[in-house]
């Protein structure tokens, strides 16, 4: 509690932080802020022409929205999924690359790796507004479903907050992480909803029944990945335009404060050989 | 006048010297362990009393532990054995404008190190103009510090560090900063923190400057407090040990 508390009274510093990354990241560039959706369209253009166009993946119809458009489902997968890629490389480097401010000036180290979510939550907030106007545009009615929107957007935060700060300390200690990393989150996409839907999964693991005589089947153990529960419920709200399942919102939220309090965790039991360390 | 500031009860803090560290994972994996290290003891049971109000000076020659000690102090290193303990708010300067965004306005970064500092948003708004003028990069406040000067980039550093308003403030070799004029400036206002009862705790290895400004001093050798007492003393003593005897 005491911990929270010390974070509480660091927000400006916090903010600060936040808005060092910010305003930093994009001086001296003619489109500014512009350059944070030029990754995701880019994406955005090449799943939608290899998977959508030359795999021919078709996504089911939204529910009840009636959007039946690849690359808008794409992107309500894809925009939570950079954003908490982002997250875990901006946050796991974090530290090695304050070490100077963290070798002299003491202050509550752990509004570093919070910066980065806030920084990086920022384009994201971006990326999402654009996005529902975009879906608004092709025929879904979001409005209603905005608030439900901005609640998951901040639990998604959490998790990857959580994985941050862990990962963070860990690169203190190996720098094999940040390259290490990279690579866990490139499968980790390729094992996640978001390039095609979940349903692909569900014919071959019928097929393939119980593993290894158990009841438990390959979707099962997909369905294991926090990210696929995620994605659900991003894409019911904006895609589809109905309620996710109670139980979604529940997997949700546990895997967002199970990841938070690990890493607090391991930074609090860390974050005083920071300066001896780095 | 007569409390205590901080008290330094026994602090030992040593260091890890790796003959081998490990840092990769295949080379921890590899070789089966992450370190091979013995302990180097930078402070090796160091204790003293800094009264409040003093101007208090750490000497030693390099390598000494006097900036592990501050460093201590400023709760960037924690002992490995005792305690350090503050009466009243601690702020440190051990370098000047960390944290500066090079892109970024003097403006902003003054609000930025100041809160790195420990500085609320209203503090900074009232001072910002006494900052200013303290550093005075006026005219150039609303450029990139990347275009600053290196002595207008310190002074500006150096401003917003004397302005956090500590009741102790823990100062590491900044004074050698900034021009002649500069200098005076800030020997003034460290005059000023001192007639505000404030305690100044410093790391110097000029001896003229020790003794212009320092109450008491504190010799450290090799990581032993060798001598602790009144300024003239303790320098004479320390100087003395520094020529071999004839």
């Amino acid at each position: 509690m005491n911990y929270l508390r010390e974070i509480w009274r660091s927000r400006e510093l916090l903010l600060n932080l936040t808005l060092r990354e910010i305003k930093g990241k994009y001086k001296r560039t003619v489109f500014g802020q512009l350059w944070s959706l030029a990754n995701p369209l880019a994406l955005m253009l090449i799943y939608t022409v290899v998977v959508g166009l030359i795999f021919r993946v078709k996504p089911a119809p939204g529910d009840p929205s009636g959007l039946h458009v690849y690359a808008l489902w794409l992107l309500c997968g894809l925009l939570p999924f950079t954003f908490v890629s982002s997250v875990i490389n901006a946050g796991l480097r974090s530290l090695v690359s304050n070490a100077g401010l963290i070798q002299k000036v003491y202050f509550t180290r752990i509004v570093l790796p919070l910066s980065t979510v806030g920084s990086v939550g920022y384009t994201w907030l971006f990326e999402m507004g654009v996005l529902v106007i975009a879906v608004s545009i092709a025929g879904a009615f979001v409005l209603p479903w905005i608030p439900g929107l901005l609640l998951i957007m901040v639990i998604l935060a959490i998790f990857a907050a959580g994985i941050g700060l862990m990962l963070s300390i860990a690169n203190v200690y190996f720098r094999d992480t940040e390259h290490f990393i990279s690579i866990v989150l490139q499968i980790w996409m390729y094992f996640s909803p978001i390039i095609y839907p979940v349903t692909l999964i569900d014919g071959p693991s019928k097929k393939i029944g119980g593993l290894l005589g158990t009841n438990i089947t390959l979707a099962d153990i997909y369905r294991l990945n926090p990210l696929e529960h995620f994605v659900e419920v991003f894409r019911n709200l904006l895609y589809d335009n109905r309620w996710p399942a109670a139980t979604e919102w529940y997997i949700c939220a546990g895997w967002a404060i199970a990841s938070l309090a690990i890493g607090m965790f391991v930074f609090r039991r860390n974050e005083r050989n920071l300066a001896e360390t780095l | 006048m007569t409390g205590t500031a901080v008290r330094v009860d026994q602090v030992s803090k040593s260091f890890r010297l790796y003959h081998e560290r490990n840092q990769t994972l295949k080379s921890a994996i590899m070789r089966g362990r992450t370190s091979v290290h013995e302990d180097f003891w930078a402070l090796d049971d160091v204790s003293f009393d800094v009264p409040e109000g003093s101007t208090f000076g750490l000497i030693g020659s390099n390598g000494s532990g006097k900036s592990t000690l501050l460093k201590c102090l400023a709760n960037i290193y924690f002992p490995n054995k005792g305690t350090i303990t503050h009466f009243g708010k601690i702020a440190a300067m051990l370098e000047v404008g960390s944290g500066f965004h090079s892109e970024l306005s003097g403006r902003e970064n003054v609000f930025l190190n100041g809160s790195i500092l420990g500085m609320s948003k209203k503090e900074i708004t009232s001072k910002f103009d006494e900052i200013v003028a303290f550093s005075g990069v006026e005219q150039f406040i609303d450029q990139p510090v990347k275009n600053y000067s290196s002595g207008m980039y310190v002074r500006l550093g150096f401003a917003i560090a004397i302005n956090v308003d500590p009741d102790i403030l823990v100062v590491d070799e900044v004074l050698s900063v900034g021009d002649q004029e500069f200098q005076e400036k800030c020997f003034l206002k460290f005059a000023d923190f001192r007639k505000a009862g404030k305690t100044v705790i410093l790391v110097s290895h000029s001896m003229g400057t020790v003794e212009a400004m320092c109450d008491r001093v504190a010799w450290l050798s090799h990581g032993e407090l060798k001598k602790v007492g009144p300024a003239a003393g303790t320098i004479k003593s320390y100087l003395s040990s520094l020529t071999p005897e004839a």
